[in-house]
């Protein structure tokens, strides 16, 4: 009896594991609902602890106060040059922008959310977000911190959605190093400073060049801060993240729209159909919908 | 009118269920979201393992399946093959509890430790023959020797605060004979 009841329960978990082999999306949204259902009714717990312990943290350098304050008025004292530095290139870039009729990227808007939990596992570097589909957030979209690109959104559920993060062994990120221009790929291997592959000419290529997303493949928009390059003991380049990943608090996720392709070159001349106008009701659920997501 | 051995044995069941769920809350608050160097021994394994080496009975085969199969869920694992290798791993001890239980602790120790690399190898392997991406080899290996390390301040802890001892000899059993 108990040798059957032991079989079967062997049975289910292989049969488990298969199906996820075999339909990895279905299982995938199965886990994400799964979470979505669990994690959320935790939150009550989750950010008073993890407040307390980044209080605590907090306390244990309460001692160097004073040596951090002066330090920051060190650094005040350059940011206000630089402030200053950029408040000019600022007029000086609208001037040329109102000159130039540029249309930036008016699509690029975000949804903030804030951390609720991480991967809980040694080999999975991702967070979730208490952002979800009801939010609008789709899968593959950047997510950012104030300063640099943080991950990819991979596993979206009603109210929650899961942030794989530039650190994580199965991240893959197209990015472009400045100034030299070259492409590359910034591969994920579970360290704290992913490494630069598929370089070109890694010899134009020096510690402390800028890194940023290059928007090949569509998925990710173009001109995302990444981080700096650095070189490692074994004289490889990898990527300090500009993201602080010690403390991932509140994340952007921006808001991407696929670009429309141009496929066929008549296409650029003229129409090849006569524009028709649009069914009045899907025009007039457009603006609410964009209005209701903000 | 519940039987006291069965309501004793509901009761660590269920302790043992709280344990497992406290691990995992810990383990899910974003406190660090820096790859650390050293990977983190699981936990829940070490209270699997130490719980079915001493009361066998307190855990049924139930109970460690669903655990792992909710730590497999939550922790973007495939779902299903870790909690099928646990099932399999206690039930390899289950059936040899009895041999175990006069064993010095150095004896215990290194056999769980084997088992505790034997079964995260046998993960691997799987996963290497489903050709599903994972993690290499040397970080499978490491994160067995932490988990091993563990295992013995786990089993101090819960010998310590939860006064989970072996059965004497001559205490009947969940099937009524003697042990």
């Amino acid at each position: 009896m108990r040798r059957i009841l032991i079989g079967a329960l062997a049975f289910v978990m292989a049969l488990t594991f298969l199906i996820w082999r075999i339909d990895s999306p279905r299982v995938e949204r199965f886990r994400a609902a799964f979470i979505d259902r669990v994690v959320p009714n935790l939150d009550w717990a989750l950010l008073p602890v993890t407040k307390f312990v980044d209080m605590v943290e907090g306390f244990q350098s309460y001692a160097s106060l004073y040596e951090q304050n002066q330090e920051l008025r060190r650094e005040l004292q350059q940011m206000k040059a630089w402030k200053e530095a950029a408040v000019q290139l600022e007029q000086q870039n609208a001037k040329l922008l109102a000159q130039n009729q540029v249309r930036l990227d008016p699509k690029l808007t975000s949804v903030s959310g804030v951390v609720l939990a991480d991967a809980g596992s040694p080999f999975r570097q991702s967070v979730l977000l208490n952002v979800g589909a009801r939010d609008g957030i789709v899968d593959g979209w950047a997510t950012m911190d104030g300063l640099g690109l943080v991950g990819r959104i991979s596993g979206v559920g009603q109210t929650t959605a899961r942030v794989i993060l530039l650190t994580d062994a199965s991240s893959r990120i197209p990015v472009t190093i400045q100034p030299s221009g070259q492409k590359a790929m910034l591969v994920g291997d579970n360290s704290a400073a992913p490494p630069v592959e598929f370089l070109e000419s890694p010899e134009q290529v020096r510690p402390g060049d800028r890194v940023i997303s290059s928007g090949d493949g569509g998925v990710f928009p173009a001109g995302l801060l990444v981080g700096q390059v650095e070189l490692d003991k074994d004289r490889r380049l990898r990527v300090r993240l500009a993201a602080d990943y010690e403390r991932l608090n509140f994340l952007r996720v921006l808001r991407s729209h696929p670009a429309e392709r141009i496929t066929a070159p008549g296409r650029l001349i003229a129409p090849a159909v006569p524009p028709r106008a649009e069914p009045l009701p899907a025009a007039e659920a457009a603006p609410q919908a964009e209005a209701g997501d903000g | 009118m519940v039987d006291p051995a069965t309501a004793r044995r509901a009761r660590y069941c269920l302790l043992f269920l709280g344990l497992a769920a406290a691990i995992l809350f810990v383990r899910l608050l974003p406190l660090s979201t820096v790859p650390a160097r050293f990977p983190a021994p699981d936990l829940i394994l070490c209270l699997a393992l130490v719980w079915v080496m001493r009361r066998p009975d307190y855990v049924p085969a139930l109970v460690i399946a669903l655990v792992f199969l909710v730590d497999d869920i939550l922790a973007m694992r495939p779902p299903g093959l870790w909690a099928l290798i646990v099932l399999l791993g206690t039930e390899f001890l289950r059936a040899r509890e009895a041999t175990l239980r006069d064993l010095p602790f150095a004896v215990e120790w290194s056999m769980a430790s084997a088992l505790i690399l034997a079964m995260m190898l046998a993960n691997w392997f799987v996963l290497t023959v489903f050709m599903v991406p994972q993690i290499g080899l040397g970080p499978t290996v490491l994160h067995a020797l932490a988990t091993g390390l563990a295992f013995p301040l786990v089993l101090a802890a819960t010998l310590a605060a939860l006064r989970l001892r072996s059965p004497a000899r001559g205490e009947p059993d969940t099937r009524g004979g003697r042990r």
